[in-house]
């Protein structure tokens, strides 16, 4: 008896078969044993079939059915009867197994016991040029795993439906009478599900299995094949059912919960894309299946997809085509806000529809997307192509419509805009662009309209930039924004394929077609129409699986990464190493940075001012991140972090004055002094003492080592300090600077004026942010965090910020600021009563006007005792962070100098009972203070000056 | 079945794991039956060589006299007109086709059923060229996957070890590592147990055991931060460190600034590491880095529960946290400490963790594993 057989199907497929049954043969098993069963083919499938049975005997056996069953359901469970091996697989005659994917699976089976073994399936993209691979849901095969039961993986039976990558104990299928329904489409879902619920015991392994060739180019559909789908939606509805059925006939709810969440991100998703092309009449009858099988679907699944997909299901429940289309636009391009959006009683909804339903409500809620206070230039706007005309040559009229949501294009802002017509792959050519005539203010979208002579202007080189991109680029005022040009419902394919002149001339091809890309997207397709770039194209196409053609793929991917590489860091390290660091030092030349780059702030800030106050002899440089400088200061030559500018300025410096750490792969020369600031004392754990660097390997800790000796000064402001910081850095005594922090001298001056006056006096800022005088000020500034990895987490409020609102709102005003590896988007309903301050450089100013902060580990904590105001500790997760990932150098919770709450509730209990807590802890501030911010004597920037910029002092 | 069964290594006799490994599995296989030839490619500096007794129950061949030159692929041009280097590769090429031959002869000799071993990747090489037709051929990699991957054995494993029945690797979860890497013959199989005693150690000394080599990978200066962290609630308790290295000096000095003189002994190295580990009723590992760690292993079948650093896959197979014994994430002392903490302050789990890994180790027994060795040949027939 043989341990497996594999049951090959076959149907009018005489020339691919041998291959899938040659690729059994050759399995490393030798007890394999295979099955053909033809679905009575009309070509000569079965005379092959019995020819290899033939030339293999004892080793294939060939079947037909008597009839053709139209479906793979039939021939396989002919195959099931007739095998003979202890396991049965099956694969169908275009495909093939991987060579050892029968030993895998049969080694797996008998150390495990189970009834069925699953691989990974690939799909190799046969019309690809470079031989594209995809693995089928790699995340379920990550690893070797066995399960006692499907309910302990429901995502397996959800996800992988195949039935082909395989591996069934035979006494298994025959003793659960385990059949693939016939007559039906779709008949794997069915039958692996079955499988899956009837397996005692089922193994994954991480193995490549089998081999499943896709030709993609075939599946490209016309309009008019595309209303076939609503018979195989009809078929996909049923088989869906049919699994339910199966499921709740177990009691298996939490699997029918995952398989629900799938629906709605997978499912339903498929055929949304192709709905703005489609009649009413079609989209009626969709919707009549979908939300029939909508209306079974557990309320629970909802938790788990993501808002678009949630509010796809609601507008297609409702039948709103219109926000319907616009949603599904956005849930296929990611980011894309394709929506007008809504903003009613202080939250904004997705659209201004559907809201007097408490559910849609819910689900249209998109407040915490921040598209409300979102930068312009950040949000990618939707953009709906609303005609398209041609002349029948090389001229096109596209007219649009861009979303402007919420009205945050303002109506007396200046529009203009340009189309712009750009290469997919960048290489020679890159782009073209054609001015838009018409741009103008429409309602809740922008209008525009643009002609465009696309045959006598884009100039493509004509073979390796087949595919071009059409974007609209949008000027409002002082902001750009890009867009991408969806099809929407426009009829493409009625449209004129334009006439081209590549710069390969004519001769390799003369026409660009529109095309709708798989987003929804329009872009153009160079093709053949003439007779002789017909010929060019398919001697291309031919030549491009040569020997030649590999040696000319390959080095064009060379040529592009050589060009990528350019740019990279690595080079750029290597030229700042080379060239750079071999120029003089220009005495003089200070290179200043915040945050690496992120602020005008903290400590760099203060010592820079202290020079300009002081009139010193010197040339400032800062160094700025991100696309644009913003709030630097004016005086100071201004460099973008990384560029090329940036690695000469450091490299021929004088000083380096920075709070973080210029880049560790930049070595600093001996005739250039680093002046550390550092950005605030330490609670958690740093540098050597991280559990991080801990666990790192002996070079990795080396590189960090030499990146920390670059120092040559380090400012503290205790011994506490000198405890923490500097031994996690393993700094030197001698590179310690006992002057306090420059950014604290304003605090300390502060606090001064405060105890010799007697008053508070709000500066500016207050106004500037509009507070309320009679009301007090909070500033809440929790830290970040971090998991295990060191990957920084995203943030979100702790406590219901609006409830906060809510209750105390009317005595205190909340300023909020985030730290700066985070962002916040605020509500529009808690609008002047809690105010992001997050984008604001330097924290100085904020802790100076705040009346009293709230943190949880921020070192702002040890910065704010200098004012001696009143501190609240919303320490919600004290213990996972003091213990769990980084460890803290001391317990909060017996220095803290103010109330440590762990609720919300105790939170705003906290803040109500303010004053109280005020003077019961002026003691603890005394302490906390003498203990972390000893040498904070507010002269820190003039001891920095004077020792190092000023003549007197050298 | 009786079979013919060589192990082919880099050389018979360089001191380290794979020797003492090929030599307890020759024994095993002899002692049921087998015929074991053992093959070294090269022969080894004396400085770096095991003593071997010299009664072997199987026969030993090294192929080369002398170690074979370097290897060097010649590029473009400058390789190209480099004849000196050309003619002492071609001389290497021919001399390897040579000593192929010499093992295809050992191996036409062999009767059915016979058995290739590759313990070491570069020893692939010469069995590569060699005829093995009719034998089954193991590829061995003595290691973790991430080791691999840090030098050219990750590479090299790809290139040589593809075509081999079965690829071993020290744990189920590097073997699937290794298959996600792309190679598809892949399977695991744990080193046996070195000794096995009657009954687990007294546990009644206030002894913690670090043993091994003090180098910067196996983690001592950790062990240390984590001892200064636990070792102040437990005044009585001693922290015995056995082994020698390079990095003395230097984990002294660190043991010094912490304060731990009174609370650590520095051991050096021993021969009888399972009398070390009877005077002591705590083990503790704080690697970096491991394969399939030995001492771990004696450790427990010593009876001692383990505080460990879960470094790889092979401590992870070993130890089933909070069963038999104890695991921290890499690098976080506070958390191993807080085992030491654990198994310092409470008997009762250090009695029910220490017998557990007393008697869950035997998986390991050197009967077990020879047996999961007959099952794979007679499955690679199949």
């Amino acid at each position: 008896m043989p341990d497996v057989s594999v049951v090959v199907i076959v149907y009018n497929d005489a020339e691919r078969l041998p291959t899938a049954v040659r690729s059994v043969l050759d399995q490393t098993l030798r007890g394999v044993e295979v099955v053909i069963v033809d679905d009575c083919s009309k070509d000569r499938s079965y005379e092959v079939a019995q020819e290899l049975e033939a030339a293999n005997p004892g080793r294939v056996r060939a079947f037909r059915l008597p009839e053709n069953s139209g479906g793979c359901g039939a021939p396989r469970n002919h195959g099931i009867k007739q095998a003979t091996g202890t396991y049965v697989m099956f694969l169908d005659s275009d495909d093939v197994l991987e060579r050892n994917a029968c030993r895998n699976m049969l080694a797996a089976a008998e150390r495990t016991g189970s009834d069925l073994v699953s691989g990974m399936c690939v799909r190799v993209h046969l019309d690809n040029r470079w031989g594209k691979t995809t693995e089928w849901y790699p995340w379920i095969y990550a690893r070797t795993r066995t399960l006692e039961s499907i309910t302990e993986y429901p995502d397996l039976l959800v996800y992988d439906t195949l039935s082909t990558n395989k591996c069934y104990r035979r006494s298994f299928l025959l003793e659960q009478g385990l059949e693939f329904p016939v007559g039906i489409h779709y008949e794997d879902l069915l039958f692996s599900a079955q499988a899956y619920v009837a397996a005692r015991r089922i193994t994954l392994i991480p193995n490549h299995v089998y081999y499943w060739n896709v030709v993609e180019k075939a599946a490209a559909k016309s309009i008019s094949n595309r209303r076939h789908e609503i018979a195989n939606f009809v078929h996909r509805m049923e088989i869906h059912r049919r699994v339910d059925e199966l499921l709740a006939a177990k009691g298996h709810t939490a699997i029918k919960t995952a398989k629900d969440a799938k629906f709605l991100k997978h499912d339903l998703v498929l055929h949304l894309r192709d709905l703005p092309l489609l009649s009413d009449a079609y989209r009626q009858e969709f919707a009549r299946l979908a939300n029939g099988y909508l209306a079974g679907i557990d309320p629970e699944a909802y938790e788990h997809v993501t808002h678009l997909q949630a509010i796809c299901a609601y507008l297609l429940g409702k039948e709103d085509w219109k926000n319907l289309l616009a949603a599904a636009d956005a849930m296929t391009n990611k980011g894309r806000l394709s929506s007008p959006l809504a903003e009613r009683d202080g939250r904004i909804y997705w659209c201004a529809g559907h809201l007097d339903d408490a559910e849609g409500r819910r689900i249209l809620d998109v407040t915490d997307q921040g598209f409300h206070t979102t930068p312009l230039p950040s949000l990618i706007l939707g953009n709906r192509l609303t005609s398209y005309e041609d002349d029948g040559r090389g001229k096109v009229t596209l007219s649009g419509a861009v979303v402007n949501p919420l009205g945050r294009i303002a109506e007396d802002a200046e529009l203009s805009a340009t189309l712009e017509f750009r290469a997919r792959r960048q290489i020679g050519v890159r782009s073209f662009s054609f001015p838009v005539a018409t741009v103008r203010h429409a309602g809740d979208t922008i209008e525009w309209s643009a002609t465009a002579d696309v045959g006598g202007t884009v100039r493509p080189l004509g073979i390796i930039d087949a595919v071009w991109d059409v974007r609209l680029k949008l000027k409002a005022g002082g902001d750009r924004m890009t867009t991408r040009v969806s099809v929407g419902g426009v009829d493409l394919e009625s449209a004129a394929r334009l006439r081209v002149r590549p710069r390969l001339t004519r001769l390799v091809s003369d026409r660009f077609e529109p095309e709708m890309t798989k987003k929804g997207n329009l872009s153009y397709v160079l093709t053949a129409e003439g007779p002789a770039a017909v010929r060019t194209q398919s001697l291309i196409s031919s030549a491009m699986h040569g020997k030649a053609a590999g040696v000319v793929k390959r080095s064009l991917r060379r040529a592009l990464k050589a060009r990528r590489n350019i740019g990279s860091g690595e080079q750029k390290v290597k030229v700042y190493h080379e060239v750079f660091s071999k120029l003089p030092v220009k005495k003089g030349t200070v290179v200043f940075e915040s945050h690496m780059g992120k602020q005008y702030s903290d400590s760099p800030k203060a010592i820079y001012e202290e020079l300009v106050r002081q009139n010193a002899p010197f040339e400032a440089i800062w160094s700025y991140a991100g696309a644009k400088p913003t709030g630097f200061p004016e005086g100071a030559t201004l460099v973008k972090r990384w560029s090329w500018q940036y690695l000469r300025a450091l490299a021929q410096a004088e000083y380096w004055v920075d709070n973080q750490g210029f880049p560790l792969a930049l070595a600093k020369r001996p005739g250039t002094t680093y002046i550390q600031t550092w950005h605030g004392s330490a609670l958690k754990r740093m540098g050597f003492h991280e559990p991080r660097t801990k666990a790192q390997g002996k070079p990795a800790q080396d590189r960090f080592q030499a990146a920390v000796n670059r120092f040559d000064h380090f400012l503290i402001r205790s011994e506490h300090d000198v405890r923490t910081l500097a031994k996690g850095f393993r700094l030197r005594d001698e590179v310690l600077l006992r002057t306090g922090y420059p950014r604290n001298d304003a605090l300390v001056e502060a606090h001064r004026a405060e105890a010799d006056s007697g008053e508070r006096v709000r500066g500016p800022l207050a106004a500037e942010l509009g507070i309320d005088p009679d009301k007090r000020v909070l500033l809440y500034a929790p830290t970040f965090r971090a998991n295990a990895d060191g990957a920084v987490e995203g943030f979100e409020f702790p406590f219901d910020v609006e409830e906060f609102a809510d209750r105390l709102g009317d005595r205190v005003t909340l300023l909020v600021r985030t730290h700066y590896l985070n962002s916040v988007s605020l509500p529009p309903s808690v609008a002047g009563r809690v105010i992001d301050v997050s984008r604001h450089h330097d924290i100085t100013p904020l802790l100076a006007l705040a009346d009293g902060l709230i943190t949880d580990y921020s070192s702002v904590m040890f910065d704010y005792a200098v004012l001696d105001r009143p501190m609240i500790f919303f320490a919600y997760d004290y213990e996972k962070y003091a213990t769990d990932i980084r460890g803290t150098y001391f317990d909060l919770l017996d220095k803290a100098p103010g109330p440590v709450v762990a609720t919300a509730d105790e939170l705003m209990q906290a803040v109500a009972a303010f004053d109280e807590a005020d003077a019961k802890y002026a003691e603890a501030r005394r302490r906390f203070l003498a203990e972390f911010g000893e040498y904070d004597r507010g002269d820190a920037a003039r001891q920095i000056v004077e020792k190092f910029f000023t003549r007197s002092g050298k | 079945m009786s079979r013919d069964i060589f192990i082919v290594s880099n050389s018979v006799d360089e001191l380290g794991g794979v020797t003492t490994w090929s030599h307890q599995m020759a024994r095993l296989f002899t002692d049921r039956g087998h015929r074991v030839h053992i093959v070294g490619i090269a022969p080894v500096a004396e400085e770096i060589r095991q003593k071997l007794p010299a009664d072997l129950p199987y026969g030993m061949t090294t192929l080369y006299v002398t170690h074979p030159p370097k290897a060097r692929r010649l590029h473009g041009i400058k390789g190209r007109l480099n004849a000196p280097e050309r003619r002492r590769q071609a001389a290497r090429r021919a001399q390897m086709r040579a000593k192929a031959e010499q093992l295809s002869e050992l191996f036409r000799a062999a009767g059915p059923g016979a058995v290739v071993i590759v313990t070491q990747v570069w020893a692939m090489e010469w069995v590569a060229l060699a005829d093995t037709k009719g034998l089954s051929v193991i590829g061995m990699s003595h290691e973790s996957f991430e080791a691999s991957q840090k030098s050219t054995r990750g590479d090299r494993v790809r290139r040589w070890y593809p075509e081999v029945d079965r690829l071993l690797v020290l744990t189920p979860e590097d073997a699937d590592l290794w298959i996600r890497a792309g190679m598809e013959n892949v399977d695991s199989m744990p080193n046996p147990l070195p000794f096995m005693p009657d009954s687990p150690a007294p546990r009644t000394a206030k002894v913690v055991a670090s043993v091994g080599r003090l180098a910067f990978e196996k983690g001592v200066d950790l062990l240390l931060d984590a001892w200064a962290d636990a070792a102040p609630r437990h005044p009585d308790w001693t922290l015995r460190i056995y082994g020698a290295g390079v990095e003395e000096a230097g984990l002294r000095a660190h043991c010094t600034s912490l304060g731990l003189d009174d609370s650590v002994e520095w051991m050096g190295s021993t021969d009888d590491v399972l009398g070390a580990l009877s005077g002591a009723s705590v083990f503790a590992q704080a690697s970096r880095a491991e394969g399939f760690p030995i001492t771990l292993l004696e450790a427990m079948a010593a009876g001692l529960p383990a505080a460990a650093f879960d470094c790889a896959p092979g401590v992870r197979e070993i130890v089933r946290h909070g069963e038999d014994g104890l695991l921290a994430r890499l690098g976080n002392t506070m958390e191993l400490a807080g085992h030491l903490d654990t198994l310092m302050s409470d008997a009762a789990t250090r009695d029910r963790l220490g017998d557990e890994a007393f008697r869950s180790v035997r998986r390991y027994s050197s009967a077990e594993i020879t047996d999961r060795w007959e099952k794979l040949f007679d499955f690679l027939e199949r």
